[in-house]
């Protein structure tokens, strides 16, 4: 008989092993009744000779070796029992461990997807990344002379392949500017890529001796031309320059590295692409191509490693600039998204994201063992019961493990479909690769189902091991967990309440210029190695024709045009010791017309002036406080202050301590320029107009352009979710710490159920008992309020910047925060000392 | 009316016990306890708390093996039975119960063994 068999037939065992006990008991009473005692005393003589017959039964159980098995079972059904009797507290623990499990499980995914799986490509395990290194560099990048070499004597690899990712390019007249990869014309056959339609590249072709050709991923096919399976053999216009479609990638096709590109070109046509780019034959262009390999059969990556550093020395004589000292090879697992690399100096990422999360896990369990705990002290009397009826400690001490890990497993189950979702999520929004995959894979689950067992150890182990000691405690830990709460809770309600009130303020409050009706140009021109000459006078013969456009009020040149740009230039100078950060920009004398700021003192550029500066308000007073700065020297004494003009916050919306300068574009700005339209009516009616008129100046620029709007849009959507993040945090940390506190008092008050019966038969009003439990509890609560506000005070001044003009200690935020966070608190502790209230006084004490 | 055992039965001897009471016929729990307490002219009480977890053990083990069957009083009872393996077991036990008894007995006697 196997286990399984006999755990089938436990039935009839259970059944079997009463009716023989039954019949012993019964053939003593017989016996006894003929010895001459009655049938009243035989049966009482005989139950004390027996004992516990549970007992009896128990111990008959465990000889049999199933028990182990059955009692699981039996343990598990019975703490299902338990845990469905009282469905709030069930609930409670599900969903405090599925947050804790559910946060590391996500941590786990993701570094799972980047680090752990393998890339669906023909034989991962095989594909590896190989970069050089030295004592004294690090890059990703490996020089083309080099990976020629390489590819042409290495034997420990049989194929070579090299990838370089390039900046974005404008596919025919779109704005949205795509990503592209240049590949080795191996790539394709290498990975054991297949074509959705038309071919690959392919290197027995050797298409890079042919016209230009590209290969569209799945995606963009999908995107830009639906699909159509007639695209191949087209010609289509990248940066200005006609390419033939060969193919397209299967949709399944993974790319190496963490590049996700929307089509590929030949790196051998790099330079058709990019005009007067060497990067193959220039010895000393480094840092973008990577080099990718794939092992010979049979050999390791240390063998590569070994042989590749030999040829590295034969290298060094060939190229001896190239190669540097003491340079070696290292040869990585490569059919991976991305590799976490140790390198000395570089932050450990993994070890901290480890513990932040594993602290996030011990911190809804020590939550959690708080409620349990309190709710062992209720189910004292079961426990106690239990032990009187024969049970040994180490059976119950089971019994209640059991029912723990059945609510760890539980958390891990619910777990997984928040971490999905997140990941799921997660993934849409930074676009991730298509092959990645939310679903769990066999890691994950063995991963968060440890997590589970962890978690019943963390939460359940210490008020386990009390209950059945039946030992009270209190100790200074609770009081530690409660401040850290409350503290935790508090610093992230106030941050929530922050960046709520700061998101409204930038909607609703005045940057200093207006915005709405603005069109951003950016022409491109340095991209496209114009000269100061040659963009002045595309520049000129644009805003001519713009002016001239019907709907157009006023046209301007600007260097960083207001919101739209990501990137933003701050000087800075010492004023008495001071450091005033400045916001500087290259504006024609039409700029301020066209963003409707005011002019305060003094005058506007005049065309073609120079040695000027234009000051905001706020600047000027910086600067000169008490006098006039009309004619006074700039800084280097060149250029004289001619006007002042109103703050804005152009530059960045959430700065309001911005001061900005303003100069005349001087000849090498030009090229870098960008074009500020002002409409009469809505903006976006002029774009097809303002692309047709670009197109007909030069063909071969590709306009970028943008209403401010968008910019704005952006600027405050970036706002909103950090301040939906922050308070969905906030919101996690007051939950957890409703819990902990729930459960804290939840035990003080049954602890001292005896003492509030006493002192209610005694006719003690409700509120001095309530003053007396929590006493206990209001210390910690005002450390953490303390602590929570202290530390948000100093974090604010960091966060001064995303905090769009609202003060870092705006009183609202934090009286809110406070007032919000003690009254869920009192809530959540008064609740328990509520119910206590409503106990039965006579039955209590009797009780007791 | 409840006498303990008048001494402690050393580990392991009940299932020697058992298997010998069990050896000569078929016997259900209540008789192999009245057995060895007869036997044994009541020196040796066997209390079911240890009786039937070693029957149980024993079961398990394929020394014993069980059927259910009438009594001389007509009541169904759970009887034992001795298997080849529990034969083997029995003799096995038997014969190095004797010799540990013969050894304990031998230096217990000795007298050397003793210290003046």
């Amino acid at each position: 008989m196997n286990w399984f068999q006999r755990l089938s037939k436990t039935q009839r065992m259970e059944k079997e092993l009463d009716a023989e006990l039954r019949f012993h008991f019964e053939t003593q009473v017989a016996d006894k009744i003929r010895e001459g005692l009655s049938e009243a005393d035989a049966r009482r003589a005989t139950r004390l000779e027996f004992g516990g017959l549970a007992q009896i039964k128990e111990d008959c159980r465990e000889s049999r070796g199933t028990l182990w098995l059955v009692s699981i079972v039996q343990d598990l059904r019975f703490g299902a029992r338990i845990l469905a009797r009282s469905p709030g507290f069930s609930f409670t623990a599900i969903v405090v461990l599925a947050l804790g499990i559910g946060v590391s499980t996500l941590a786990f995914s993701l570094y799972n997807i980047a680090a752990l799986q393998s890339i669906p490509v023909r034989d991962p395990a095989t594909v590896v990344r190989i970069q050089r290194r030295s004592p004294e560099n690090i890059t990703p990048g490996v020089p083309y002379a080099s990976i020629a070499f390489y590819r042409d004597n290495a034997k420990s690899l049989s194929a070579v392949m090299a990838t370089m990712s390039a900046a974005p390019l404008v596919l025919n007249q779109d704005e949205k500017r795509i990503g592209a990869t240049f590949v080795s014309s191996n790539y394709f056959s290498g990975l054991g890529g297949s074509a959705a339609a038309g071919r690959l590249f392919d290197e027995t072709r050797d298409d890079s001796a042919s016209a230009p050709v590209c290969v569209l991923s799945f995606r963009l096919w999908q995107r830009k031309f639906g699909g159509d399976p007639s695209i191949v053999g087209k010609s289509i216009h990248l940066g200005g320059r006609p390419a033939t479609v060969i193919g397209v990638a299967s949709e399944t096709f993974a790319s190496l590295g963490t590049d996700d590109p929307d089509l590929w070109l030949p790196l051998l046509q790099h330079s058709y692409f990019v005009e007067g780019s060497k990067p193959l034959a220039d010895s000393n262009f480094d840092g973008l191509i990577e080099m990718w390999g794939r092992l010979a059969p049979g050999v390791s990556m240390t063998n590569a490693e070994q042989e590749l550093l030999s040829l590295t020395d034969q290298l060094r004589k060939l190229y001896p600039a190239v190669i540097w000292d003491h340079e070696y090879i290292v040869v990585t697992p490569g059919a991976h998204f991305f590799q976490f690399e140790g390198g000395p100096g570089s932050p450990p990422v993994l070890p901290l994201v480890g513990l932040l999360v594993f602290l996030i896990l011990a911190i809804a369990c020590a939550n959690l063992g708080g409620l349990l705990l309190a709710r062992g002290a209720g189910r004292q009397r079961e426990i106690q019961l239990r032990f009187d009826l024969g049970a040994r400690k180490l059976r119950v001490f089971r019994q209640l493990l059991t029912e723990n890990l059945l609510l760890g497993l539980l958390g891990s189950v619910a777990a997984l479909p928040l971490s999905y979702g997140v990941l799921r999520l997660v993934l849409v929004y930074s676009s991730a690769p298509s092959w990645m995959s939310a679903l769990p894979d066999w890691r994950v689950f063995l991963f968060t189902t440890a997590m589970g067992f962890v978690a019943a150890l963390l939460f359940g182990f210490l008020p386990t091991l009390q209950m059945v000691r039946r030992k009270k405690n209190r100790s200074l830990w609770h009081q530690f967990v409660v401040c850290a709460q409350v503290g935790a809770s508090c610093v992230l309600l106030i941050l929530a309440g922050l960046l709520v009130r700061a998101t409204l303020h930038t909607l609703y409050s005045d940057p200093g210029f207006a915005y709405e009706q603005v069109l951003s140009i950016d022409p491109g021109m340095s991209e496209h190695g114009f000269t100061p000459a040659q963009a002045k006078a595309y520049l000129d013969q644009l805003q001519n024709r713009l002016r001239a456009l019907p709907g157009v009020t006023t046209v301007s040149i600007a260097k960083i045009p207001p919101l739209v740009n990501t990137e933003v230039m701050i000087t800075s100078i010492d004023v008495d010791g001071r450091r005033v950060m400045i916001y500087p920009n290259w504006v024609s004398p039409e700029f301020f017309q066209t963003m409707r700021i005011p002019l305060l003192r003094g005058r506007y550029f005049q065309a073609g002036e120079k040695n000027a500066v234009i000051l905001s308000q706020s600047l000027a007073r910086k600067r000169w406080p008490a006098d006039d700065p009309i004619g006074k020297q700039w800084k280097n004494g060149k250029d004289i202050v001619i006007g002042v003009v109103g703050d804005t916050r152009a530059m960045e919306l959430n700065n309001t301590d911005a001061t900005e300068i303003y100069y005349p574009p001087t000849a090498d700005d030009f090229p870098g320029m960008s074009v500020l339209v002002r409409a009469a009516g809505d903006p976006n009616t002029l774009t097809p107009a303002i692309k047709a008129i670009a197109g007909s100046i030069d063909t071969g620029l590709f306009p970028t352009i943008t209403p401010l709007t968008a910019g704005f849009r952006k600027n405050v959507s970036q706002a909103e979710q950090v301040a939906a993040i922050i308070s969905l945090l906030g919101g996690i940390a007051i939950f957890l710490a409703v819990v902990g506190l729930f459960g804290l008092v939840s035990f003080a008050v049954s602890q001292r159920t005896k003492e509030i019966a006493i002192r209610l038969a005694l006719g003690a009003n409700h509120a001095r008992i309530l003053s007396v439990v929590l006493r206990r509890f209001a210390w910690p609560v005002l450390v953490g309020l303390i602590a929570g506000v202290a530390s948000t005070a100093c974090l604010s001044q960091i966060l001064r910047r995303v905090l769009y003009g609202i003060s870092g200690l705006d009183p609202i935020s934090y009286v809110g925060a406070m007032a919000v966070l003690l009254a869920i608190l009192t809530a959540a502790a008064s609740l328990p000392i509520r119910r206590a209230f409503q106990l039965d006084v006579a039955r209590t004490l009797h009780f007791e | 009316m409840t006498t303990p055992s008048k001494f402690d039965l050393p580990q392991g001897t009940l299932d020697l016990l058992i298997l010998r009471v069990v050896a000569l016929e078929p016997i259900h729990g209540y008789a192999i306890a009245q057995r060895i307490q007869m036997i044994s002219k009541e020196a040796l009480q066997i209390q079911q708390g240890s009786l039937y977890p070693a029957l149980h053990r024993l079961e398990n083990k394929n020394f014993l093996v069980a059927e259910w069957g009438p009594t001389e009083t007509g009541r169904e009872a759970k009887f034992y039975r001795l298997t080849a393996k529990g034969r083997t077991q029995l003799k096995t036990e038997t014969e190095s119960w004797e010799r540990l008894t013969e050894v304990v007995a031998m230096i217990l006697q000795h007298p050397l063994g003793e210290r003046s």
